[in-house]
């Protein structure tokens, strides 16, 4: 079975924060966290700078309860996009963007929904759940990014917080999962403290509540989070893939007469 | 000779599908230090305040039962109708907050029987 991931952890300057709240996750099962970097493109233009590698910021990673191994760790980077000049950025091939392991968008238009379906090249797709959504989700979109693996984010942390928040939570869910059919969904936190996680079986429970079915559910904890984890990973490493085929070798070729004789004899 | 063919094993198969009538969970409560801590009316009153806000009355009116309480550890084992377990089970997990303080639910086990919850492998310690 995939181990549990959690791939949406803020990376905020405390360290000491940070720490415990990997401690909180291994404890409660998650083999897997991504720290999330938010870059918004509505502030003035901000750098990309070159992911910090975990193992600088933590010298000894915590071990997932219940396995021998320790928590891994990865970078993700999100990107906040309201206009599609935005976009040019992850076109670009030489930036520190390569770098992220995971690569997720935030479109706020759906204009830019459908062109980080359909043609940027990323891993996640986010989905707004602190406020209701400015468009309508529609079909052609939606199946394109299923078929290209890509995948939605939902995220449940600011349903603990505040009740309005709740709503809009689940509306959202459920109006996306009418048009995706429980497909390629992904439920992470974006828990500052330890105590806004909630354990990998809690957060399958609520996919329930947003429509999906048991199995599907599970899977958008565990295994919808190996797959973007890979989809991130074959980014990084091909460009294009090269592959050859056997040509079968004519054997008429040695029959057919050379054509100087074929001439004289017609002649 | 003719010998009499013992007559073929007939077995019936049943399948009961929730079957049980009620499921059991094993919770406990994570407070951060400093304060009263709830007692066993106070987490009832909890527990029902966490459905009433997530499923309105008609969650708050789920027959939710708490079975035992340890107000030195803040866990409890809670009874509810089976149809009611996801209901109850997604209210705890959307609890944030207990007299304004930060506060999480921690599911430890579930079951449909009781006796299941006696013994929890996550806890066993290898010597």
């Amino acid at each position: 079975m995939a181990g549990f991931a959690d791939l949406n952890v803020p990376q905020g300057p405390d360290k000491k924060g940070l720490q415990s709240l990997l401690e909180a996750a291994a404890r409660l099962g998650y083999s897997a966290v991504a720290l999330n970097h938010v870059i918004d493109f509505k502030e003035k233009k901000q750098e990309i700078a070159k992911p910090v590698s975990p193992s600088e910021l933590f010298p000894s990673l915590p071990i997932v309860q219940g396995t021998s191994k320790q928590l891994k760790v990865l970078t993700r980077l999100t990107l906040v996009v309201s206009d599609p000049s935005h976009c040019n950025l992850l076109r670009s091939t030489s930036s520190n963007i390569r770098l992220y392991d995971i690569i997720a968008v935030f479109p706020k238009t759906e204009k830019l929904f459908h062109i980080a379906c359909t043609t940027l090249d990323v891993d996640l797709v986010c989905i707004n759940v602190t406020e209701k959504l400015p468009f309508y989700f529609r079909r052609p979109p939606v199946n394109m990014a299923i078929d290209r693996g890509i995948y939605f984010e939902l995220l449940y942390t600011p349903a603990i917080k505040d009740s309005t928040m709740r709503r809009y939570t689940i509306s959202n869910a459920i109006s996306l999962m009418q048009i995706c059919k429980g497909k390629n969904i992904v439920i992470s936190s974006a828990a500052e403290r330890p105590l806004e996680l909630r354990g990998p079986y809690d957060v399958a429970n609520l996919g329930l509540l947003f429509g999906l079915s048991e199995s599907e559910a599970k899977a958008a904890v565990s295994t919808n989070c190996r797959a973007t984890i890979l989809h991130g990973e074959t980014r990084k490493s091909a460009c294009g893939v090269v592959y050859t085929v056997k040509k079968l070798r004519k054997v008429e070729e040695e029959e057919t007469v050379p054509a100087s004789k074929k001439a004289k004899t017609q002649a | 000779m003719a010998r009499a063919e013992p007559p073929p094993a007939t077995f019936e198969r049943r399948v009961l599908r929730s079957a049980a009538g009620h499921h059991y969970l094993r919770v406990r409560l994570e407070l951060p230090d400093g304060g009263a801590r709830p007692n066993a009316a106070q987490l009832k009153q909890l527990v029902v305040a966490a459905l009433k806000e997530l499923h309105g009355e008609v969650g708050a009116a789920l027959p939710v039962d708490v079975l035992t309480y340890e107000e030195k550890t803040l866990s409890a084992i809670l009874r509810v109708v089976s149809s009611g377990f996801v209901k109850l089970w997604s209210a705890l997990t959307l609890l944030g907050f207990y007299q304004n303080r930060r506060c999480a639910f921690r599911v430890l086990q579930t079951s449909p029987f009781l006796l299941a919850l006696s013994g929890n492998s996550r806890e066993l310690v290898l010597d």
